[in-house]
């Protein structure tokens, strides 16, 4: 079978779309500025920072505070202009976070702008040489391994994923209307970083409307069906797999903003779009906010989130990371995710198949009628247990994977097998559905993500 | 919080980490989890999970098992007093069922239970849910009229040598409620040959004794030459009173029409593999057609051989391959664990019960032997169903021309 049409819609039908309540609307607000702002470089995987800046120096919104020792080429700047005050060092002295004092008059770093005609024709070093010096290389991936991608080799094709299907994401829609320019130069920029393909990958919905440079080189292609299907790993498998000595680049959408606005403007960008939605949102408030980038957590949901314990997540609730109330934005940061935390008991609930609230499972009697969006807490719901079910986390993965023996051959560290068996199509968010599925209560986001660094590590 | 679980808290500074009794974690684990659902939240990604958990997923199993578990308890009744000749009331029989298998039931739970918590201590790991199953399935197993020690015994074997020595539910390569049924078998073939059974001997001895035939066996039994199924209807097995049940045999697996109610529950919930059963349904009933056509083709081989001309359909009804394929063969720990490697595993049980039943001069009742046979083979199906997955997969890759 050899494949040289490049389909313009898949449909996936393996997967679920967890019912979580309170899903971000469509719409943009503005969200007000308060305290400090950091730049977080350990944020990037692999990054080994350097400071280039010192405490009580002031500094433009653009200005380098940090490089990367392995590739001093990589600068992560300050999104705000104003005074350093202070470095935070993590565990063995690592650079944690440089936290600056905004001055109120966001002054910026200008550069020289290119129109979006000289980035249709542009070398793929000047748009590397933009990306790595303002920190925006640091929002592209390369796969296998979701690294930082290498400047040195041309990837096969080039992923950008458009599509929001896991609980919750921002919406590429809502940021593309937001920034139209900067949107189409990003995809420009993309374009011109590999000889072969781009494959923008977008939710079925947003067929004929999505915003792409209307050029052949471009391939849009509609993703059907429940998540994980809008998931980057299930986008290449399904369009371009990634072959022994290959590699693919990798970029989301609703970080492409910020990639046009280094090249367009010339200009480190302000702020980005942050969807804001969970249970723990309060009614109304879930949508998508104007954010400034590094800045504390707490602008976001003051005044938005419920009261009582709360789980505040960076990302999405299956995949994403979970992050204390006086945290700083994550620069890839594109949507916060917010849970109440349970520890509710309930007497004999395990007996009961007539307990009401959301299941997959057909055990429960509420999972013959269609689901409503629910107010989902941290509940693990149930002990952790050996592996006894069989053949069930396939079901939560549209892709030619069988995750039961995948994931046995990274305990076993059989990483031949592992390879064989999938291990580098996946990164760990595509495994996350079957582990919220998982009667066992298996930690299989971990699995995969400890295996594929001691693989990365390794080198193959 | 609930007054029962204050309650339970109360005893915690004894029995946590730094008590007198931490010994007994386990058991007090087990009791707070089996009455509350656990407190824990999600420590990482996902940071949701679904509500089903094990317990729920090995409940759903022991629902599916109660219709089973009461045609058990009313036969044992029915046959005590078809034994006796008398014509008792219905809350007689009810209650003579319940006076035969609820000690064997509790005897099993007990004894079972009891290497259980002992494994839990020693190696400090939770009591596990598997064990609720293990203690009901392997009783449903057994005549009534079985020994209680022999039930200790039986349960003893089949939770340490058929579960514990691998490391617990997860772990186990046999069915344990199966490996601890084989062991009577082979240890204590006088009570529980499967040839005949002996319905529950009246305390009083008004009757010198009584045994009756299983259907499987009294089919093998024909003389040669006569014809198979009169034979069985001359002994009182009729199609009918197969399917309904009301049969001496195994307490749980008499009843066609209650094992098929176990079977839409665990094929309704998703519990039980439907590929699986299906598989082995099917492997049960062509091989008894293929059996049937054999003697239909050497007029010899059927003179000689009457109990292959029973009709495929009786595979069914006679013996415990259907309760078997239905809560046996699923167990997904002992099962192949591919998707393909199930319905293998299914038909070839299926297959070998029939091929046992046929062709084995020892024994009449083949499905216990074809499914501990095939949990032993099932690692090396789903070892040849991986391997063809891996070769779709590189043709897959090596299908992609572009980019």
């Amino acid at each position: 079978m050899t494949r040289t049409n490049i389909p313009d819609r898949i449909e996936l039908r393996r997967g679920l779309d967890v019912p979580l309540a309170a899903a971000p609307k469509a719409e943009l607000d503005e969200v007000a500025e308060v305290g400090l702002v950091a730049v977080q470089p350990l944020e990037a995987p692999g990054v080994k920072p350097r400071l280039l800046v010192k405490v009580g120096e002031s500094v433009l919104r653009g200005s380098p505070v940090v490089y990367d020792k392995a590739r001093p080429e990589l600068k992560f700047c300050s999104p705000s202009s104003g005074t350093v005050r202070g470095v935070e060092l993590g565990p063995r002295r690592a650079l944690l976070r440089i936290l600056i004092e905004p001055d109120g008059r966001d002054r910026a770093l200008v550069l020289e702008p290119m129109s979006e005609r000289l980035l249709q024709r542009a070398m793929a070093e000047q748009i590397i040489e933009r990306l790595s010096s303002t920190g925006m290389w640091a929002l592209l991936r390369e796969r296998p391994f979701s690294k930082i991608p290498n400047p040195s080799v041309r990837p096969k094709a080039v992923f950008v994923n458009a599509m929001n299907t896991a609980p919750f994401q921002a919406d590429a829609m809502v940021v593309a209307q937001a920034y139209p320019e900067e949107f189409r130069a990003g995809l420009w920029a993309l374009r011109r970083l590999t000889d072969g393909p781009v494959f923008v990958c977008v939710p079925d919905r947003a067929g004929g409307v999505f915003p792409c440079p209307d050029d052949p080189t471009f391939h849009v292609v509609r993703f059907a069906g429940p998540h994980p299907a809008g998931n980057t790993s299930v986008h290449i498998h399904h369009l371009a797999p990634i072959r022994p000595g290959e590699v693919v680049w990798t970029a989301r959408a609703v970080d492409l903003p910020l990639i046009g606005a280094v090249l367009i403007r010339g200009e480190y960008p302000a702020k980005r779009i942050v969807a804001l939605g969970g249970p723990g949102v309060r009614e109304g408030a879930a949508r998508h906010y104007r954010i400034r980038l590094g800045s504390p957590i707490a602008g976001l949901t003051q005044g938005r989130v419920g009261a009582g314990e709360l789980r505040i997540i960076a990302g999405d609730a299956l995949s994403g990371t979970a992050i204390s109330a006086d945290a700083y934005l994550p620069m890839t940061c594109s949507s916060v995710t917010v849970l109440f935390e349970d520890r509710e008991r309930h007497l004999l609930a395990w007996a009961n198949p007539f307990t009401r609230g959301f299941s997959w499972s057909r055990t429960f009697l509420s999972a013959w009628r269609s689901p409503r969006p629910e107010a989902m807490g941290t509940n693990r719901h149930g002990a952790v247990r050996a592996m006894i079910v069989t053949g069930l986390y396939d079901r939560f993965l549209p892709m030619n994977i069988r995750l039961d023996f995948l994931i046995r051959a990274v305990l076993a560290q059989d990483w031949e097998e592992a390879i064989a068996l999938g291990l580098l199509e996946l990164d760990p968010e595509d495994v996350a559905l079957a582990a919220y599925a998982c009667p066992s209560k298996i930690d299989l986001v971990g699995i995969v993500r400890d295996g594929l660094a001691r693989l990365a590590a390794e080198g193959v | 919080m609930h007054p029962l679980l204050r309650w339970l808290h109360r005893w915690k500074p004894w029995i946590g980490p730094e008590g007198r009794w931490r010994a007994l974690w386990p058991v007090y684990e087990a009791t707070e989890t089996f009455l509350f659902t656990p407190e824990e939240v999600t420590s990482g990604p996902p940071y949701i999970r679904d509500r089903l958990d094990i317990k729920r997923y090995m409940i759903t199993v022991l629902y599916a098992l109660v219709p089973c578990i009461l045609f058990g308890i009313y036969n044992a009744g029915y046959q005590y007093h078809r034994a006796l000749g008398d014509a008792a009331p219905l809350w007689r029989v009810w209650w003579d069922g319940l006076r035969f298998v609820v000690p064997i039931i509790v005897t099993s739970y007990a004894v079972g239970g009891f290497w259980e918590v002992l494994f839990a201590m020693v190696r400090k790991h939770e009591i596990n849910e598997g064990f609720l199953i293990t203690g009901i399935l392997f009783p449903l197993t057994l005549p009534p009229t079985i020994p209680l020690w022999q039930v200790a015994v039986g349960i003893s074997f089949g939770v340490v040598i058929g579960k514990e020595i691998f490391g617990g539910v997860g772990y186990n390569v046999l069915n344990p409620a199966l490996t601890a049924r084989a062991f009577l078998y082979f240890a204590y073939p006088a009570q529980i040959s499967g040839d005949s059974v002996w319905a529950v001997l009246p305390a009083t001895g008004t009757v010198d004794g009584f045994t009756s035939a299983t259907a499987l066996a009294v089919a093998r039994a024909t003389p040669v030459g006569t014809d198979a199924l009169q034979h069985l209807a001359q002994a009182g097995h009729t199609l009918r009173s197969m399917a309904v049940g009301l049969e001496p045999g195994s307490l749980g697996e008499t009843s066609v029409i209650a094992v098929a109610i176990g079977m839409a529950i665990l094929l309704l919930t998703g519990v039980g593999s439907a590929r699986i059963i299906l598989g082995g349904l099917l492997g049960l009933l062509t091989t008894g057609a293929a059996v049937n056509l054999l003697a239909k083709a050497s007029p010899a081989l059927a003179n000689a051989h009457p109990a292959w001309s029973v009709p495929f359909y009786y595979q069914l009804v006679m013996g415990g391959a259907f309760f078997g394929i239905v809560f046996m063969a699923t167990d997904p720990v002992s099962a192949a664990a591919t998707n393909e490697g199930k319905w293998i595993y299914g038909f070839l049980i299926g297959f070998l019960t029939v091929l046992v039943r046929a062709f084995n001069p020892a024994y009449p009742e083949g499905n216990m032997l074809a499914i501990l046979f095939m949990n032993v083979m099932a690692p090396l199906i789903d070892y040849v169903v991986i391997q063809a997955h891996i070769r779709s997969r590189r043709r897959y890759l090596e299908g992609f021309a572009h980019g």
